[in-house]
């Protein structure tokens, strides 16, 4: 285990951007070391402030510290990002335990058994809630150990793409919460990006989704974007599923277009399969 | 994150409109600070200060804009670092209410809390009950009033 | 269409003048709020100016996460239409609202040279 921490943390030192930082800043919290646990969290927040996992990470190091106000704050940011975020519902769910709102809590478990109706621990949660409310309140479960964020887990579906261009560093098929499904995704430096991407990206969807029904536009289609670095196409290839194709600027956006339109029929054709 | 409402009809507008627009914090008030809903505050003490800030605010403008002859401003909004706060109030058939709104500028901007600050105006006052105006407090009844305030909106 | 202040009345006209544009305006990019608009009936300029700034904010974050840098243009396509996207410099955000079958190619071009010219 020492190992394990000594090795994260020269992994951080080397690449200080990295999302090792959730691995770290976990494994830290379940050895107890909290200050250590708190201090690798916040750093790994003004780095990604905006990443669901980030703040779920610091909300459970928050709540094992007992400042469940804070930690209350967190997980809300978390959702605020992340509206599925399974940890954050949990951890909601939680807290409302504690304050004897059972009401509360039984519909942050419900939400997160929608997310994850093979969760175990969520349907004894509920039970036990179901069972507390007008009783005497249920004892309140701790939150449980985080399951390996997606930030942490190594790509294994990367075949969803096999044969296509760019299938091994520039495509990247998402679920409406920003899980990765299949695909892989690295930056112009080489490093693996895909769930950092991935986690933002279920925002922009959303808000691409709303700005054209909003505006009378209809359902939108895609999104095209020109970066200094590269190139973007994001394209919904069937009603939840999010598609990104991303290439160096010399692709021209049209090239680009026509990658995603067929990246879109193999993403189309593995969702089926999965189905 | 947990929207409360005293009166029933304030509800749906209000968590429409928090979705919508990404507010951490509302508070929906009389202009005297009577709160008739809330979403996102965690504790009660937060609320009452929070309602007495904005309608004292509120009153302050209303007096300038009355200095000034001219009719109450729209909506005033202060932007910090991380966080901004619009205030407006909002005419409906149970007389004129004060809505307090905090947003994450990381989650939001004035100009997304303004949009669908309008459908709120709208929604509420849709929905409004037409012809009641707020029930006065009495000061003999003031502490339990506020008592019975807080426990619905805070779920007890 | 609704009139901008003339010095930035001529540089939306750059873009409004592209047949299939309906609509142009320059949105403050941090509020979400509207500088200047030139648009057609229907088109409400508050929602188009809140919404267009919300989704380059995130569209900048993730471009940001894959290392592409900021963005330069950005294209949302949808069934019945098109909003396409240039940030100028000073923080301003060039939009344009168009038809699904516009020039987007000569859009972007128009765009580009309207953000230069607001700095």
């Amino acid at each position: 285990m020492a190992d394990d921490v000594k090795a994260l943390s020269a992994e951080l030192a080397q690449d200080p951007d990295s999302l090792v930082f959730l691995r770290l800043g976990e494994l830290l919290r379940h050895k107890g070391h909290l200050d250590a646990a708190h201090r690798v969290a916040l750093t790994g927040l003004e780095r990604h402030p905006h990443l669901a996992d980030a703040h779920d990470l610091y909300a459970r190091i928050l709540a094992d510290k007992h400042d469940f106000e804070r930690a209350f704050d967190e997980w809300d940011m978390t959702l605020r990002i992340a509206p599925d975020h399974l940890g954050a519902l949990k951890g909601l769910a939680f807290l409302y335990f504690k304050v004897g709102d059972v009401q509360q809590a039984a519909a942050h478990l419900e939400a997160a058994q929608r997310v994850a109706p093979d969760d175990t621990g969520i349907a004894q949660a509920l039970a036990l809630a179901h069972g507390g409310e007008g009783g005497a309140g249920p004892a309140s479960p701790a939150p449980e150990p985080l399951a390996p964020s997606p930030a942490a887990q190594p790509l294994e579906e990367a075949r969803v793409f096999a044969g296509l261009e760019g299938a091994e560093e520039g495509l990247l098929l998402l679920d409406p919460s920003g899980r990765v499904l299949g695909g892989a995704l690295k930056d112009p430096a080489g490093r693996d990006v895909a769930d950092a991407v991935a986690a933002y990206l279920a925002g922009v969807s959303q808000e691409a989704g709303r700005t054209a029904k909003l505006l009378g536009l209809g359902t939108w289609t895609g999104l095209a974007a020109e970066g200094q670095h590269g190139h973007v196409h994001l394209t919904p290839p069937t009603g939840s599923a999010l598609l990104l194709v991303v290439r160096g600027r010399a692709v021209p956006m049209g090239r680009l277009a026509i990658i995603a339109q067929r990246a879109a029929v193999a993403a189309r054709r593995w969702l089926e399969a999965q189905a | 994150m947990t929207t409360r409402a005293i009166e029933p009809w304030i509800f749906e507008p209000l968590v429409k409109f928090v979705k919508e627009a990404g507010a951490r914090l509302v508070l929906l008030m009389t202009s005297a600070g009577q709160v008739l809903a809330q979403h996102g505050f965690s504790r009660a003490v937060d609320v009452m200060s929070a309602a007495a800030l904005g309608a004292a605010i509120m009153a302050s403008t209303d007096e300038i804009a009355r200095q000034l002859r001219q009719p109450p401003f729209a909506a005033l909004n202060h932007q910090g670092e991380r966080h901004g706060i619009f205030l407006a109030a909002v005419t409906t058939g149970r007389g004129r209410l004060v809505v307090l709104v905090v947003y994450d500028l990381d989650a939001s901007s004035l100009g997304l809390v303004q949009l669908f600050f309008e459908q709120l105006v709208a929604d509420l006052q849709a929905a409004s009950p037409k012809e009641s105006v707020p029930k006065q407090v009495l000061a003999a009844d003031f502490e339990r009033e506020l008592s019975d305030s807080l426990n619905t909106l805070f779920g007890r | 269409m609704t009139a901008a202040p003339a010095g930035y009345g001529r540089v939306l006209d750059l873009v409004t003048r592209v047949r299939g544009v309906r609509g142009a305006m320059l949105v403050a990019g941090d509020d979400g709020l509207v500088v200047a608009e030139q648009l057609m009936e229907g088109i409400k300029g508050p929602a188009v100016a809140a919404l267009a700034a919300s989704l380059a904010s995130r569209l900048r974050r993730a471009m940001e996460a894959a290392g592409l840098g900021a963005g330069q243009f950005w294209h949302l396509q949808a069934e019945q239409g098109a909003l396409l996207v240039v940030p100028a410099p000073s923080g301003v955000v060039v939009v344009a609202v168009a038809e699904s079958d516009v020039n987007v190619g000569l859009v972007r071009l128009e765009l580009l040279r309207a953000a230069e010219a607001v700095g």
